[in-house]
């Protein structure tokens, strides 16, 4: 491999440098002078696992009998960003209510204890572009534990109680959005460079209050049919076994997906400058940044290492060692590209500072963003980062559970699966030139929105040390942190 | 990137093995073939093959936590973990003798600068100033010597994953995953720190845990909860939280460190875990060479201050930005003693979507959206806790509240708990700890903090506990433990505006 070169060409000049330094230490290793024994790594090939049902549905199923456990989960073509505005929150009371709101022939209740009784467990998540329904269960009880997965899937009838609850829980849960800075600030940004797009809208109670038992109904009826779905399951089964129980469980259950929204995929441009929102804290907690890319676009790859050395290698990238390290500013800063597929997702520079240190802490990763546009990256930084990727690449593939999960949902959302077998190849083409390229393209100092959560006064005024006013940065836009249950 | 995973105030991880695992003889095959050698030097090397995507995780722990400190160092175990990245005599470093040479005189100035601003109530200030700043011309001469963050890069280069580490009131753990040829690079850097520890840009990483702190403070409710916990345990050092006291942190010095490392951070005190795809003999023979150098330390003495028994009730009351809240905490055996099992059960019983409280206090009565139970069983100490927030908007008050979870608790201490709601929260545990075995990382995890415990299998010899346990067990603990003598009460009212 790769990894394993260098490592040996390595060796051999530094063996050299550092003996004067191990005579030091006596007989102890120097990490430089171990030689790996090789190792190759194919990662495995989605199409020896993939399956269909007689009615349509597809899946990905693996075997593995080390423990008597099966894990299956529905990966349903339903996300958030699916939610009519004026009814912003359905997927969150569906999420709440689909078990607790039981079947037409099982009670939540009576079902939840069932579940928990056999010690299996069942949980529906809605995210932005997909929604699971997950089983972990004995197998000795997969039969009946399947039975119910599917009664839920199919005829879901979400009880008045359910849903009364789900109401109640998440207009608390509103009560509390303003709480903490961190998810504050998060939400706003996301607002900020979305704008008025089903990506960034917010319940209120009045969206909330408006969904009906019939609207959760009415989705299920339109998003969980066989030929959207895509299941997963691995586990203590035989695959032979297991297709006859699915083709049994659903057998008669027909239904194509419908068409999906139209929705919109370009972004109205947002004005440079500061964007402040008042909490009364004692750090400013910041985002700078502007809207990032998709995992469709064929720069990804470069994108991902070029967003390694700026910020998102941890310790090995440059606003980590500057900020945190170097100048002790910070416990959690970096640099982030989020990823929504279909869509641009958000990039960000991001730092928890005392508030005497924001202003400080905003130029020194702005000086960043502008010196990774404006020179190459070294040799080091660059073996690191493609070593880093290449190296840990078979992690994502330690449990069949999460590789069978990884394939189903890359199905529904129409990602291309070849994306794991040619990985290591794009990102072994990635240099110096497409890194610099990619920062120039992707990053753009100029149109930065520098978004703060914090004390205005503390944060604007720095310190004698620090002399950075927020106001220096450009235009400060005020904004009110708003009452979540009323926007 | 986290580096730190800080358990401040609760110590929800150790649920996980206070009482799990699956216990009837008919399913013991699916438990784990655990190889467990001691070398030489006392340290223990646990080993868990698990065939499949060519990777292993490698832990260590090591029996130290903020109930290793006393006043004045408290935070030290955190602080020291973060230190524990910043390279040793012979990482992180281009020429050690100039290095160390700079760094003796940065001591010796800081120790006259926290002379002023500490030890005197009115020192010369100005005069602290002008040695701090000449103490940070030395810093940033200090930086040609550095190589920045070596370890942490070193092992990213080598395709390290899931790199972090963790400090607990009692364990710290230090993680990294990494592709099965390389193993024996942890073993080289994790040997070098535990022997050639040298803790290199001291005073910008304490800096860092500052803000650690304070990002905490900013969580609402945090700080309230720090006050609780300090009100709780009396006596023992479970009474301050893992990151410490402010004003400790900034006092600590460098010398506090050393001597800290020099005590805990010894082979006999470690516990090494490596759980994946590799070759036992192959991964022994590598831990006998690097970890078997390492000098055995002294002998560790346990802490001294045990909870003494509280026999009075006591009140904490706040107001903050966080919901308003009612707390039940009650003193509680640590794990190991005969009550455990049970009480692990009954916080079982009241808790989740299925429980009593949710049934009672959600449903029927609508007093709440939301109420947790939970029995934490630690190494000295033991907590269990029952919670809910009330429904302030629909005008239920914080007595009520208390009232109705005392009702509960009443309940139970009369009338036990049934057969079928005993039975269901047993399968349950057993189902959980199989499917804890699922996550290579998270197996690594139970099974070292297990080792460090009371020996990686008790959390399989917990849950054979936890299967004996009867109804009439249950209604006696709650008898014995949930009493008004052995309680805090927590109440936390919003108000907003801040």
């Amino acid at each position: 491999m790769i990894g394993r070169m260098n490592m040996k060409k390595h060796l051999l000049a530094w063996t050299i440098v550092l003996l004067a330094g191990f005579a030091v230490l006596g007989a102890q290793t120097h990490p430089d002078q171990l030689v790996f024994p090789p190792l190759s790594y194919t990662p495995p090939d989605a199409q020896a696992f993939r399956v269909s049902l007689a009615n349509g549905m597809r899946g990905y199923l693996q075997e593995d009998h080390s423990l008597p456990m099966v894990d299956i989960t529905a990966v349903i073509p339903y996300g958030t960003v699916c939610d009519p505005r004026e009814k912003t929150g359905l997927a969150q009371l569906l999420q709440a209510s689909l078990v607790k709101g039981g079947t037409v022939t099982r009670d939540g209740a009576t079902l939840e204890e069932r579940l928990d009784f056999l010690g299996a467990q069942i949980d529906f998540r809605v995210g932005e572009r997909t929604a699971t329904l997950s089983l972990s269960v004995l197998s000795k009880d997969l039969a009946e534990g399947l039975a119910i997965f599917f009664d839920l899937l199919r005829h879901p009838a979400f009880r008045p109680e359910s849903l009364t609850i789900a109401k109640g829980r998440l207009i608390e849960e509103l009560r509390r959005a303003n709480d903490a800075p961190k998810p504050v600030l998060e939400r706003e940004y996301a607002k900020l460079l979305y704008g008025n797009h089903p990506l960034a809208w917010q319940p209120d109670r009045k969206t909330v209050e408006a969904v009906s038992a019939e609207d959760l109904k009415a989705t299920v009826a339109r998003y969980f049919v066989p030929r959207g779905i895509v299941l997963a399951g691995s586990g203590d089964f035989r695959r032979a076994e297991l297709m006859r129980l699915l083709n049994r469980l659903t057998a008669g259950w027909q239904g194509v997906p419908a068409p999906p929204l139209a929705l919109a995929t370009e972004f109205a441009a947002v004005e440079p400058g500061v964007y402040f929102m008042q909490k009364k804290i004692n750090q400013g907690y910041v985002n700078m940044g502007h809207l990032g890319i998709s995992e469709a676009n064929p720069d990804y790859y470069a994108v991902q290492v070029m967003n390694f050395i700026l910020g998102a290698g941890s310790f090995t990238s440059r606003i980590t060692t500057k900020v945190r390290s170097d100048e002790g500013l910070a416990y959690n800063t970096g640099s982030k590209f989020t990823y929504t597929w279909g869509f641009p997702g958000l990039f960000a520079g991001y730092v928890q500072t005392k508030s005497s240190t924001t202003g400080y802490a905003i130029a020194l990763i702005k000086k960043e963003f502008e010196r990774i546009r404006r020179e190459p990256v070294s040799d080091g930084e660059m073996k690191t980062a493609l070593n880093y990727f290449l190296e840990s690449f078979s992690e994502q593939f330690t449990t069949p559970a999460r590789t069978m999960l990884q394939f189903a949902t890359f199905e529904v959302l129409g990602r291309p699966l070849d994306y794991f077998r040619t990985f290591t190849a794009r990102i072994g083409q990635v240099d110096k030139a497409k890194v610099q390229e990619a920062a120039r393209k992707y990053i753009d100092p100029e149109k930065l929105a520098i978004f703060v959560v914090g004390d205005w006064d503390e944060c604007n005024r720095g310190s004698d040390k620090y002399p950075q006013p927020l106001e220096s940065f450009g235009r400060v836009h005020r904004l009110e942190l708003k009452d979540p249950l009323q926007q | 990137m986290k580096r730190t995973l800080l358990l401040l105030f609760t110590l929800a991880l150790f649920v996980t093995f206070t009482g799990a695992a699956a216990g009837q003889p008919a399913k013991k095959d699916y438990r784990p073939a655990v190889r467990l050698e001691t070398l030489d030097n006392g340290m223990r090397v646990l080993m868990l093959v698990k065939p499949g995507a060519p990777r292993v995780v490698c832990h260590v722990y090591y029996r130290v936590g903020s109930i290793n400190e006393r006043p004045g160092i408290t935070g030290l175990a955190h602080l020291h973990e973060h230190m524990m990245f910043k390279g040793t005599r012979m990482m992180g470093v281009t020429d050690f003798a100039k290095d160390d040479a700079l760094n003796r005189k940065i001591d010796a100035l800081m120790a006259q600068v926290y002379r002023e601003r500490y030890w005197k109530l009115q020192g010369d200030m100005a005069r602290a100033d002008a040695l701090a700043q000449e103490a940070l011309g030395l810093m940033n001469e200090e930086k040609q010597y550095i190589i920045k963050d070596h370890l942490w890069e070193t092992l990213m280069r080598n395709g390290g994953t899931g790199l972090n580490a963790s400090t607990s009131n009692e364990i710290t753990g230090y993680y990294v995953t990494l592709p099965a040829n390389k193993v024996e690079l942890q073993m080289v850097l994790e040997a070098d720190r535990m022997q050639n520890a040298y803790y290199r840009e001291f005073y910008s990483e304490k800096e860092v845990v500052m803000e650690e702190r304070r990002l905490s403070e900013n969580s609402p409710g945090a700080l309230f909860e720090e006050q609780v916990n300090s009100v709780f345990f009396a006596a023992s050092p479970y009474s301050w939280g893992v990151i410490g006291w402010m004003d400790d942190l900034k006092k600590v010095t460098r010398a506090d460190l050393a001597e800290f490392h020099d005590r805990y951070y010894v082979p006999n005190n470690a516990v090494a875990v490596y759980v994946g795809d590799f070759d036992p003999a192959n991964v022994l023979a590598m831990a006998r060479k690097h970890f078997g150098a390492v000098p055995r330390g002294a002998d560790i003495e346990p802490i001294r201050t045990w909870e003494p028994a509280q026999n009075c009730e006591k009140r904490v009351t706040g107001k903050g930005p966080a919901p308003t809240s009612v707390q039940l905490l009650f003193h509680t055996p640590p794990g190991g003693h005969a009550d455990v099992a049970a009480l692990d059960l009954l916080g079982e019983i009241l808790t989740g979507e299925t429980g009593r409280l949710f049934k009672s206090l959600v449903k029927g009565k609508e007093l709440t959206t939301q109420s947790t139970a939970r029995n934490s069983a630690m190494l000295y100490a033991g907590r269990f806790q029952l919670s809910a927030l009330p429904k302030t908007q629909s005008g239920v008050t914080p007595e009520q509240m208390e009232a109705a979870l005392w009702d509960e608790l009443e309940q139970i201490k009369k009338g036990g708990v049934r057969e079928d709601e005993l039975a269901r929260v047993k399968n349950r545990r057993e189902a959980m700890v199989t499917r804890r075995l699922q996550q290579p990382a998270f197996l690594a995890m139970m099974l070292g903090r297990s080792e460090i415990a009371r020996g990686w299998d008790s959390m399989f010899r917990d849950l054979d506990e936890i299967l004996k346990v009867t109804t009439d067990d249950v209604r006696r603990v709650a008898d014995k433990y949930l009493g008004r003598d052995n309680v805090t009460v927590a109440v936390y009212t919003r108000e907003m505006g801040k």
